[in-house]
């Protein structure tokens, strides 16, 4: 298995390489298509890596322990799905996943319906899959074995490091770390993966037209499917993420500014911003400088994330090995950003729109606000990131931030964000007349005015926290209306179903708003007790009362030693709900894990975690927090994503130019346009 | 060719960016925390009391008191190096937390910290703590968070979430 994964790993590899050099003759005597040659090369690698890959799994699957990777990641005892996809639980392995992602990539741009790669392109795409795959290849190889010197030295190579040295195939494995034996966990590092890898495309694309002095025209309606596909794989990983932190770490947190949650979102931010700007350049011609640099941005923030995430850069007073691919990666990172920035010097001037901003309320400067706080919260994020660095360099000791930096300086930022959201669908939708504004505004006022007297009643009394949810439920309501506007017209499933780009879009923005309201509800009306209790003991927590029956221990499973309190959940008297919160105990690893057990209703979570306990004793300390709101985070996240794909889903309509040529519609098409006539509609009035 | 003032534009950008760039400041300034291990912590003891801090250590086993009661927990850490690779130097992670518990002459300092006590909460585990110093030396730790590096450490891939 090991020859059969490491050569066509190296097969794949050669492959690659051989479609690189025969690209570059073939730019250097100025052909920009691709060779047949070179594209089937291509797929042969894909094919090679696969099979690499999949001999990896089973090497994985059958526990081969004479390999390095598998003895890091699997033992006996794990279910053969998380063998399975321990692939992406260790270093090695998602490593080599993720050059695989890369070469996925690769595969179906040249083979999709719509071809999107010129030679160039196809260069740059085979240069960042070469780089990968030599990480994998030269410093963290998937595919290296344990092997035992004669002195009795364990040591991991490819190849016998020794003359006398054996293949040792009786390390017991260590198991994946139980912190990632989640739903969310498991798939969140593909679907993250695919989203990152997806936006190696339209960067592709973006390199070659300014190389070839194209204007960045045709990014739009060649790249458009591949950045939806990204961001959409993006949110839906960022928002798996968080439901495992909050489901698994115990601590009920859903994000934490740590610097590797950080980074995942800095491309969403970036990507975000240039789905939107895009919509102006298909309609108006304009932002071309701004979208290019958008696009270019992102996939070197994704590389960047790479490096921060695996290299340990930014870490290092958490201590995380830092590893040897830190170097690698940090130059080719710099060497991504620096040829972007070079390009869009280059071809600054020639990409010129001769945009002006006429009014301060028009809907492109509405669509720059919106750009520039996206982007402002991610220059928040970078000097977050990169202020311990500078202030280790220059002061010897490194200065770092706690996450209330994030918190507040991100705060208004993503405030007036969601204020925008709520106010711009009012700018393009009635607008005709400033009174008729009033009128169309009236209704969505007076339904979420309605919204807070329940929200006075059960969640909160702050009034900071009523104006926030205000704005929000204002947003939200606006967004029903818009979709339901249509309603009364004849046809009108039809009619909705062909606009689905549209009513995506309003989808996604609406799931936008509900996280909104559950971030607002963890992060202003939750709260949390802890109490030392023996059996019987009861501890109130607002309009609930947690009383501790017992305590009790199984040994069912044979990695570790479940311990649970049983907790039996009172609300006026009447008994809700037994809840069931334990610490599974890793005995071999030394390490705990907590399974916190939750009451979940629209209304909030009830949320309780074994902190300590004592049998011997018998007590236990419970910690119980009431998180209002929360799950409407995750209905959010859903519909965001299930709007987005179903935006993405509409297929490219034919339609005609200005200059009466056929061109490839894009799907959003209607929807520019709709917004355009409204707009134009409100742009007139003084 | 008429050369186009974007009044309205400049305007609106440097609207943005001073008020960015404000929020920046005041955030920055507030919310600093230095990291340190516990040599330098020493060494600077006088000015840094009060300040937000974010330390290193590794734990010493017979040091950690803790009331399940009332959820204090104090417990005494030796100086381990904040750099990687004088880490890497001194022979990998769990090398150089097990020396430094067993070396009498490395520096100390005690913590103390309100909340449950952590699993990992043992001798010869690393525990990285944010807090700050009191006027009796003490550290007071708002946030604790503990390692255990893995045996293997040194000749296996890392696993993610280590």
């Amino acid at each position: 298995m090991f020859y059969l994964g490491f050569v066509t790993f190296v097969g794949a590899f050669v492959t690659a390489l051989i479609a690189l050099v025969l690209t570059l003759a073939r730019l250097a005597r100025k052909e920009r298509t691709i060779s047949p040659l070179s594209s089937l090369l291509a797929k042969v690698s894909f094919g090679l890596h696969t099979v690499s890959i999949l001999s990896l799994l089973l090497m994985q699957l059958t526990q081969d322990y004479s390999n390095a990777y598998v003895v890091s990641v699997i033992n006996p005892a794990m279910p053969d799905i998380l063998k399975a996809t321990a692939l992406w639980g260790g270093m090695a392995g998602s490593l080599f996943f993720w050059s695989w992602v890369v070469n996925l990539c690769l595969l179906i741009a040249l083979t999709g319906r719509r071809k999107v790669l010129d030679g160039w392109s196809f260069l740059i795409v085979l240069v960042n899959l070469l780089f990968f795959a030599s990480l994998s290849m030269f410093v963290e190889n998937p595919f290296n074995r344990v092997w035992a010197t004669v002195e009795d030295k364990i040591v991991s190579a490819l190849f016998s490091p020794a003359a006398d040295a054996r293949l040792y195939g009786s390390l017991d494995g260590i198991g994946l770390n139980p912190l990632l034996r989640h739903f969310g966990m498991i798939i969140h590092p593909p679907i993250l993966y695919l989203g990152f890898g997806f936006f190696l495309i339209p960067f592709a694309v973006a390199v070659s037209q300014l190389l070839c002095g194209e204007n960045g025209e045709g990014l739009l309606g060649q790249t458009r499917t591949w950045l939806l596909t990204a961001w959409i794989l993006l949110s839906a990983g960022i928002a798996l993420g968080s439901w495992w932190s909050y489901d698994v770490l115990g601590w009920g947190g859903y994000w934490a500014w740590d610097p590797v949650e950080t980074v995942s979102l800095l491309p969403w931010l970036s990507s975000t911003a240039l789905l939107h700007s895009l919509l102006l350049q298909k309609q108006k011609h304009i932002f071309r400088r701004f979208n290019l640099l958008l696009v270019l941005l992102t996939y070197v923030l994704v590389v960047f994330g790479i490096l921060i995430t695996r290299a340990g850069l930014l870490n290092s007073v958490h201590a995380f090995g830092e590893s040897n691919i830190s170097i690698p990666l940090t130059i080719f990172t710099s060497a991504l950003f620096v040829l972007s920035v070079v390009l869009l010097l280059w071809r600054w001037k020639s990409l010129g729109t001769g945009w002006e901003m006429n009014s301060f309320i028009s809907r492109d400067a509405l669509f720059l606000y919106t750009n520039m706080l996206l982007l402002a919260i991610l220059i928040v994020c970078l000097w977050g990131l990169f202020y311990p660095l500078v202030t280790g360099e220059l002061t010897g000791t490194q200065q770092g931030f706690t996450r209330d930096f994030y918190d507040q300086a991100t705060a208004p930022l993503f405030l007036l964000l969601i204020f925008l959201m709520a106010f711009c669908p009012l700018i393009g939708w009635s607008a005709a007349a400033i009174k008729k504004l009033g009128k169309a505004a009236l209704l969505p006022l007076l339904f979420s005015a309605a919204a807070l007297i329940p929200a006075y009643l059960y969640l909160t009394q702050s009034w900071v926290a009523l104006i926030a949810l205000f704005i929000v439920m204002w947003g939200l309501v606006n967004m029903v209306l818009l979709t339901l506007r249509d309603a009364s017209k004849s046809r009108f499933f039809a009619r909705w179903w062909d606009r689905r780009a549209r009513y995506g879009a309003y989808f996604v923005h609406a799931g936008i708003l509900l996280i909104a309201l559950g971030i607002m509800g963890m992060e202003a009306l939750s709260s949390t007790v802890e109490g030392f209790m023996v059996p019987g003991d009861k501890m109130p927590m607002g309009q609930y009362e947690i009383e501790f029956v017992d305590i009790r221990q199984e040994y069912d499973n044979p990695e570790y030693l479940t311990t649970e309190a049983n907790l039996v959940l009172w609300k006026d008297g009447e008994i809700l709900k037994e809840m069931h919160p334990g610490q599974d105990l890793y005995e071999n690893r030394g390490q705990y894990i907590s399974t916190p057990d939750k009451h979940s209703t629209l209304r909030g979570d009830v949320y309780t975690l074994l902190l300590d306990y004592s049998l011997m004793m018998g007590y236990v300390t419970i910690q119980v927090a009431d998180n209002p709101l929360v799950n409407f985070m995750w209905l959010g996240a859903l519909l965001m994503v299930l709007g987005a794909a179903l935006a993405a889903s509409r297929a490219p309509v034919l339609g005609l130019n200005d200059a009466g040529e056929t061109i490839v519609l894009d799907d959003t098409e209607e929807l520019y346009e709709e917004v355009l006539v409204l707009s134009q509609q409100s742009e007139e009035q003084p | 060719m008429k050369k186009k003032t974007n009044t309205k534009m400049i305007v609106g950008v440097a609207v943005i960016v001073l008020a960015l760039a404000f929020l920046i400041y005041s955030t920055t300034r507030s919310s600093t925390q230095y990291f340190m291990t516990v040599e330098e912590l020493h060494s600077r003891q006088a000015e840094l009391v009060g300040q937000n801090v974010r330390m290193s250590g590794v734990v010493l086993g017979d040091t950690i008191t803790y009331d399940p009661k009332t959820l204090d927990i104090s417990f005494v850490v030796a100086q381990i190096p904040g750099d990687h690779k004088m880490i890497e130097e001194m022979g990998g992670m769990s090398k150089v937390l097990a020396d430094a518990a067993a070396d009498p002459l490395a520096e100390r300092i005690t913590i103390h910290y309100t909340g449950a006590k952590p699993d990992l909460l043992k001798h010869e585990s690393q525990a990285i703590v944010s807090g700050s110093l009191d006027e009796e030396g003490v550290f007071q730790a708002s946030e604790l968070l503990l390692k255990c590096p893995s045996k293997y450490e040194s000749i296996l891939p890392e696993q993610a979430g280590n």
